[in-house]
């Protein structure tokens, strides 16, 4: 049997064997080579709560070159393309080394959910907002993590339960902020796009003048 | 006097220098040659050089074989070998790690060798070491000793009782040997889980053991897939870099080793030659004086020492060619041309630059911002910004032609102010009087325009030229097919032998040379200052052109049997001719950027800045 398909096998049915870690791979379709794995996110993180998917594509040449992996549940994270899902992470780029598996890169994920890296970010917006005010980013987090990932709050009824998102907590911006611009006579949807581009956020604001915004609302 | 050319050579190579200037003097007193002007460029310019001596427009260079580059690696590894005192595979790995840099090295393994043999990957860093501790020992030696111990396990690996690395051939054969772990567990390959108690281990010196079957699929995918001449150890977050004799155990099949899978062996062996290529590559892209070749496919470096250092690029164009012809499969060695077209191509380029393989006779910074010039091709956008303009009625395009602000569209009939696009009817008879236009502004966005105008037809004026003479040599391919059926014709119809028809190919070959001589000229004539070099510039440059429009004329007219002898005669002196015109032209550029004679009207890089920025 082709060596990759052996090992690829054995990876997925030693996850399956492994009940004291809760990392789980399933098949999408027939080919052993295209799978899904999803974890828990790690507990007291904004995180927490949640149930994240991944997309794993085994390449022709695994596993002497490192898997393709790729969130398919929305995440807000420095190191985490909150449009698609590409994963900034070393070991899936130069650091991989054939000894790692598909359970150990998908717990590296999992602590990647733990500390992320805003120096080396894969979306600079949320880096900016973490290193602007991390309560604010946390807090934006554990909203994504409630409506994409079917957090604990989805549950408990905080008023999105039904369906209705609140597209300036997406944003993370303060709702406060949102209106004063709105009121100006600006869209909302524009109100939030240009804020959200300026890291209208914390420490931020004060920095930021009223006039620059109005400019940037103009020119959208 | 046609009857005294000599075909003797028969490379096909006979305009030899003397011969040029023979062929010229004998010609003049013949009346075929009306536009030759001697006193146009004067006796003295027309002193040819001696053949062997390099004339100005040519650099000094070597060409390189893949084995004679090896040579000099193989010179620098036994020297750190020496200094050192580590053996050649070790040696390797330094030298890569400093990017051939031995000085440095020298210097570094002196100051702290612990330290430079961890980064380079040939031992794995001790945690007790300090650097204190390493610093007294590289007096002694005994760091050296230590620090070999890495390659010589992998020595003692290959089952090798060799001592000294420096007196056996470099990569000789090592019979792989298992290397089993220390525990009495049944090993089982931590990569591909295969367990047989026959699988074949091996491991660096760190003895993160993998089965061979992994070690060569790995070593396979870095060295073919990702172009990795440092390959690391398998185990995560090991540093340790495969040696070359670890990597040639495991890719090259030991002398009467059993036949494996023949794919399997292709693809070893591929990866194995493509590895020592890339430590060539590694070498040469280390070494400023030196250039792989670009064609694909080809193994040869090129040593050009003097356009080594980026500042003599303003002063000379390092055109260059590494000795091989071709592409492919039918790339050839020889310097001689084995045919016409792609498959007898020379591998000539430029050691400056990547813009082309031949842009004498002008710098590579002119040329880049030439070809960067044309590719944004700002102006003609402008220009159709400023000069066009729709019709507010129907939407056609609308040229603006001459200063009135009058305009009819010529599709709709619509009539309009050019400056506020508002119907003509509200704004009286005059341009002026156009009530929404502020008059100052007015003339100066008039004059704003003519400017842009003006620099605009400037552009186009060397622009049209200088494609023109590229399409022309672009279109060459088929002249030579073209003129081949000539020359077979022509062997028919008259009395002339293979070798007396060689004429015809001699004189396209010389009129593509000298497009792409004239090409370059208009890119340089845009950004010279305006002056009396400028002009004569041109004038050489008008000189070439117009022989070089003669002669391709001559080429591509009919051929009538009975005028073939004048035919061969008026080619062959126009040849001759064109042959100088283009020597002129390349002699003199460069001769003036080695006395910096020319003048830009631009900022070029590597130059002074213009004192005036006139055209
Ligand atoms: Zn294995
Ligand atoms: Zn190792
Ligand atoms: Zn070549
Ligand atoms: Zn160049
Ligand atoms: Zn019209
Ligand atoms: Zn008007």
């Amino acid at each position: 049997m082709d060596a990759r398909l052996r090992r690829v096998n054995k990876e997925i049915t030693d996850c399956k064997n492994d009940k004291s870690s809760n990392i789980r791979i399933e098949l999408v379709g027939d080919s052993p080579f295209h799978l899904k794995g999803s974890f828990p996110g790690p507990q007291e993180t904004p995180y927490e709560g949640g149930n994240f998917d991944v997309d794993i594509v085994i390449p022709d040449s695994y596993p002497f070159q490192p898997v393709k992996m790729k969130f398919i549940t929305k995440v807000y994270h420095p190191n985490i393309s909150s449009a698609s899902g590409a994963i900034c992470l070393d070991i899936l780029k130069d650091a991989w080394s054939p000894v790692l598996t598909l359970k150990s890169t998908m717990i590296s994920l999992q602590s990647l959910l733990c500390s992320p890296e805003p120096n080396d970010p894969q979306d600079a917006e949320v880096a900016k907002h973490y290193m602007t005010s991390k309560a604010s980013f946390e807090e934006t987090a554990r909203y994504w993590t409630e409506i994409y990932a079917g957090g604990p709050g989805s549950k408990a009824g905080k008023g999105v339960s039904i369906g209705v998102r609140d597209e300036v907590a997406i944003a993370g911006l303060d709702p406060q902020h949102v209106t004063r611009f709105e009121s100006l006579g600006f869209p909302r949807g524009q109100v939030i796009d240009v804020l959200r581009r300026l890291n209208y956020r914390g420490a931020n604001v004060p920095k930021i003048t009223d006039d620059r915004i109005v400019e940037e609302l103009l020119k959208a | 006097m046609s009857s005294d050319y000599e075909y003797s050579d028969d490379d096909g190579d006979y305009y030899d220098d003397e011969e040029m200037i023979d062929g010229t003097q004998d010609d003049l007193s013949g009346a075929s040659e009306d536009d030759m002007d001697m006193d146009v460029y004067g006796g003295d310019d027309f002193k040819v050089t001696p053949k062997g001596k390099r004339k100005s427009y040519e650099v000094d260079y070597d060409s390189l074989s893949q084995s004679a580059v090896e040579k000099l690696v193989k010179e620098d590894v036994d020297y750190i070998c020496s200094i050192c005192g580590v053996d050649e595979s070790v040696a390797s790995l330094l030298l890569r790690h400093m990017k051939w840099n031995k000085e440095r090295l020298v210097e570094k393994y002196m100051d702290n060798p612990t330290s430079l043999l961890v980064a380079a990957g040939v031992t794995a860093p001790e945690p007790t070491t300090t650097s204190a501790q390493s610093r007294t020992r590289s007096i002694d030696g005994s760091a050296s000793r230590r620090s070999t111990r890495g390659a010589t396990r992998i020595l003692a690996l290959g089952g090798s009782k060799t001592k000294s690395p420096t007196t056996s051939p470099p990569l000789s054969h090592y019979t792989p040997r298992s290397f089993k772990p220390k525990s009495d567990e049944p090993f089982v390959c931590p990569i591909c889980f295969d367990d047989s108690s026959d699988l074949r281990t091996l491991a660096l010196d760190c003895e993160h053991t993998f089965c061979s079957g992994c070690w060569n699929a790995y070593l396979v995918s870095k060295i073919r897939d990702e172009g990795e001449h440092s390959v690391k150890c398998m185990a995560e977050g090991c540093a340790l870099v495969c040696p070359d004799p670890f990597i040639r155990t495991v890719l090259v099949p030991a002398p009467g080793a059993p036949i494996g899978d023949p794919t399997q062996e292709e693809d070893n062996r591929k990866a194995w030659s493509h590895f020592q290529e890339l430590l060539v590559r590694h070498y040469v892209a280390s070494n400023k004086r030196l250039k792989f070749c670009p064609y694909p496919g080809c193994t040869n470096t090129v040593s050009c020492p003097s356009a080594a250092d980026k500042s003599s690029l303003t002063t000379i164009v390092p055109t260059v060619s590494c000795g091989a012809r071709g592409i492919g499969g039918q790339m050839t060695q020889s310097q001689s041309q084995s045919g016409w077209g792609l498959t007898g191509k020379e591998h000539k380029f430029c050691f400056g630059c990547h813009i082309e393989s031949d842009h004498r006779p002008v710098v590579c910074s002119v040329a880049r911002m030439w070809l960067k010039k044309c590719r944004d091709d700002s102006e003609t956008a402008n220009w159709i910004k400023s000069n066009t303009k729709e019709c507010s009625q129907c939407q056609s395009t609308i040229e603006k032609n001459g200063g009135c602000n009058h305009m009819t569209c010529k599709k709709c009939k619509h009539e309009f102010c050019w400056v506020c696009m508002g119907p003509w009817s509200e704004h009286g008879t005059a341009w002026y009087s156009c009530n929404r236009y502020d008059e100052k502004a007015g003339v100066d966005a008039r004059d704003a325009q003519s400017r842009s105008r003006a620099s605009l037809e400037r552009y186009l004026h060397y622009y049209n030229r200088w494609a023109n003479h590229e399409q022309s040599a672009k279109l060459s391919l088929d002249l030579y097919a073209k003129t081949e059926k000539k020359m077979e014709d022509m062997q028919i119809t008259s009395s002339l032998t293979w070798i007396e028809v060689q004429f015809m190919k001699k004189a396209v070959e010389e009129v593509e040379r000298c497009r792409m001589t004239l090409k370059w000229t208009y890119s340089m004539a845009y950004y010279l200052a305006k002056g009396n070099e400028k002009d004569l510039f041109e004038d050489n440059q008008r000189d070439l052109e117009k022989a070089v429009e003669d002669l391709s004329e001559l080429l591509e007219g009919p051929i009538e049997p009975e005028n073939i002898p004048m035919l061969r005669q008026k080619v062959t002196d126009k040849t001759v001719y064109v042959q100088k015109r283009n020597e002129i032209v390349l002699e003199d550029t460069a001769k003036g950027f080695l006395e910096g004679r020319w003048k830009w009207n631009a900022s070029v890089e590597g130059f002074d800045e213009p004192e005036r920025t006139e055209y």
